[in-house]
């Protein structure tokens, strides 16, 4: 029953490690966006990566597109979806206590789940598109996993170009730093919750188009992505975009080599476990909080 | 004169009506509560459907024992406790003649409870845990049967042929939910017991999406059999990733899921070869099987899945017993039922004396070009460990042993201490039939 571990298997799982890290960091950093610039835990994160995957899907069955062509268009989609959120319901719930904004974006959730299955229906669907894998020395890369983990490292660079270079971006860090000065400098706090829920929920609707080729889609398969995503910006500082990146990569090696050196059982609640001690030993995460 | 007069007139009313019911019965009313609503509703519908189309049947041949036959059905919304409310009713307030199973593991197990405390016959169509029927001495259930095949045999057909064609390694892995667990245990059994080395065994968590370690150290251990005890989405993932990780197998099964069409509208070649396991399939040659199919097609319009074959079966099953049995008295019909041998549109049936289905035949498919091809049918080798209780399970139960109906259905977990309970959904669950 035991197997000897080999450096090879290690590597193997070195490889799919960093591979699901990377989409772990993209969509976090929405999480990460959204809780740094607003103080909102998005508990509804998962689901609209859900809606994402559906749109990829349906983009795919019904006009034939090309699901990695369809990641932009799937991201603008959503990018909507999340400007009308920001509009008509978080946008109340920004300056209430946290837990105001939690019970809320837990019932937009529960709702997305729910009218997803009214619409869509259980059935399971999928996007069969790349299979097979790359061959890499003794490990093997599979195609769809790096084609994901390209795009995702491509767009979460382009997050953080816009975060730092554009004005825009610079207004969102601003506003994340401290609202009152950046509305005393003249900028739209308003309109930068409204881009930054937007961008969010883009990142994590890239996440979901990724994973359509990937998994099966259902209306349940976001919730455990808005766990998934939490874990990671604690570990890595919420409020903290860098330390996004961080726990993202730390999450995927971390759960591969749990399933690995323990049972896949386990590695979950490794994932977790560690949770609670950053929280005991460092509260504010691996790269510190918020930053000021 | 006129008091006695009434006094008459009342006794020989009192007569009448006494006599009434002999000179003309009612029909024969079945309760059942179904899972019309909720989240085993589209499951549900089958089996309610099975029944109705088994009552319809009945009638036209005469009913029996001269009686009609009358379905008395409520929706407990998928709920356990809703059932167990409804049976209650059933019994007591509508005083139903015979009750039937409901749909799922959880509710049968809840629902069991009230019939036996009436000493009410119900035979369970579609229950397939174990640990339902096989209980401690002391809290025998004696009124259930069992009519499909439990989760631990559910790879037994791949383990089977495994071993005839002189595989000597398996490798099994599991979602780590009731009935998956139940299968992977079962085939680990049943390898050994043929002669195959377990070489890597292994459960993974609900929801899981990467299964790249689990699968490198799968192919690290190198068998020559993969079972993989899941549902369906998992089975999808397993499936493209052993592909992308080079996991080849001589042989790879799955349960539930490997045999439904959506899986190889998914995979297409890929899904090429791998087995899967079923209950029944439309195209089996039991007897009335074909007449089965047309006549539930023309009643209903649509196709029958497992569930409608195994509901129809299961009443078939109980109005054969009470024709037998000349009366619908419980333990007449139950002493029926222990020795029924009989073959149905759902396979063979006959139970031990704890009800446990023994007789019933698991179907393995395969993929073949396209085609889900039946590659055969399996008469169990496995059989449950004996239901004596361990030590664990006595210090647990209730020093007075009161048959509290809260206790039993609130905290299943003292019941029994087989590996398969029934709190969670049964393996029926997520087979979208």
């Amino acid at each position: 029953m035991n197997i000897a571990i080999t450096p090879a298997m290690v590597g193997q799982v070195v490889i799919s490690g960093i591979l699901a890290g990377a989409l772990y960091a993209m969509v976090a950093l929405g999480l990460a966006l959204i809780y740094g610039v607003m103080r909102v835990i998005n508990i509804a994160h998962g689901p609209l990566l859900m809606l994402g995957a559906y749109t990829t899907f349906f983009l795919y069955s019904a006009l034939g597109l090309n699901p990695y062509l369809s990641v932009p268009a799937t991201m603008l989609v959503l990018f909507l979806v999340g400007v009308g959120l920001q509009r008509t319901l978080v946008f109340r719930v920004v300056d209430a206590p946290e837990l105001s904004s939690l019970l809320l974006t837990f019932g937009v959730s529960i709702a997305l789940v729910n009218l997803a299955q009214l619409a869509f229906t259980s059935d399971l669907r999928a996007v069969e598109y790349l299979t097979g894998s790359f061959p890499l020395g003794p490990f093997a890369v599979s195609k769809t996993r790096l084609v994901a983990f390209l795009f995702a490292a491509g767009v979460t660079a382009l997050a953080f170009l816009f975060l730092q270079r554009t004005r825009l971006g610079k207004a969102i860090r601003a506003t994340s730093q401290h609202r009152e000065v950046a509305m005393v400098c003249g900028i739209d706090v308003q309109r930068v919750h409204l881009i930054t829920f937007g961008l969010a929920t883009a990142l994590a609707a890239a996440g979901g188009a990724l994973l359509a080729v990937i998994v099966a889609i259902q209306p349940e398969m976001g919730q455990i992505w808005t766990f998934k995503s939490f874990l990671v910006i604690v570990l890595g500082g919420a409020g903290n975009y860098p330390g996004a990146l961080l726990g993202g990569m730390l999450l995927g090696l971390i759960e591969q080599g749990a399933s690995l050196f323990l049972t896949t059982q386990l590695s979950e609640v490794v994932a977790y476990v560690l949770l609670v001690v950053v929280l005991l030993v460092r509260p504010t995460g691996l790269l510190g909080g918020r930053q000021t | 004169m006129t008091a006695k007069t009434l006094g008459v007139l009342i006794a020989a009313a009192a007569v009448l009506a006494a006599g009434l019911p002999v000179e003309a019965q009612g029909p024969i009313r079945i309760g059942a509560s179904m899972s019309l609503t909720g989240t085993y509703a589209k499951l549900g519908n089958y089996q309610h459907e099975g029944y109705k189309l088994c009552a319809k049947q009945a009638n036209e041949k005469g009913g029996v024992l001269g009686r009609k036959i009358e379905f008395v059905i409520y929706d407990d919304q998928s709920a356990p406790p809703t059932a167990v409310r409804l049976y209650e009713k059933l019994i007591t307030e509508d005083k139903v003649d015979a009750v039937i199973g409901p749909y799922s593991s959880p509710v049968t197990e809840a629902s069991a409870n009230v019939t036996e405390k009436y000493k009410k016959v119900m035979v369970t169509p579609l229950a397939a845990t174990t640990s339902i029927f096989k209980r401690p001495p002391d809290k025998r259930r004696y009124y259930i049967f069992m009519v499909i095949s439990p989760s631990e045999v559910y790879l037994e057909g791949l383990v089977d042929m495994a071993a005839k064609r002189g595989l000597k390694t398996i490798a099994i892995i599991n979602e780590d939910t009731l009935f998956a667990k139940a299968a992977a245990s079962g085939a680990a059994e049943l390898a050994k017991k043929r002669g195959m080395q377990v070489v890597f065994q292994e459960g993974y968590p609900k929801g899981n999406q990467d299964f790249s370690a689990i699968l490198t150290k799968i192919r690290a251990a190198n068998p020559e059999v993969l079972a993989a005890s899941t549902y369906f989405d998992d089975a999808v993932a397993i499936t493209r990733q052993m592909k992308e990780l080079n996991v080849n197998p001589k042989m790879y099964g799955l349960t539930v899921g490997g045999d439904l069409p959506e899986f190889y509208n998914l995979l297409k070649q890929n899904a090429e070869y791998i087995t899967g396991a079923t209950q029944w399939e439309a195209a089996l040659p039991y007897p009335g099987n074909q007449e089965f199919n047309e006549a539930y097609k023309k009643e209903f319009g649509r196709e029958p899945v497992y569930h409608s074959a195994a509901g129809y079966a299961g009443c078939v099953i109980y109005l054969e017993a009470v024709k037998r049995a000349g009366t619908l008295d419980s333990d007449k019909v139950r002493e029926v039922l222990l020795k029924l041998e009989m073959k149905t549109v759902f396979g063979d049936f006959k139970v031990d004396q704890d009800g446990f289905q023994t007789a019933h035949k698991m179907v393995t498919t395969q993929w073949q070009d396209g085609k889900k091809v039946i590659v055969g049918s399996w008469r169990r080798a496995w059989l449950p460990r004996g239901g004596a209780p361990s030590p664990a399970d006595r210090t647990r139960r209730s020093p007075n042993g009161e048959r509290s109906r809260g206790r039993n259905v609130a905290s299943p977990a003292g019941a029994t201490p087989c590996a398969t309970r029934s709190v969670a959904a049964g393996p029926l669950m997520n087979s979208p039939g």
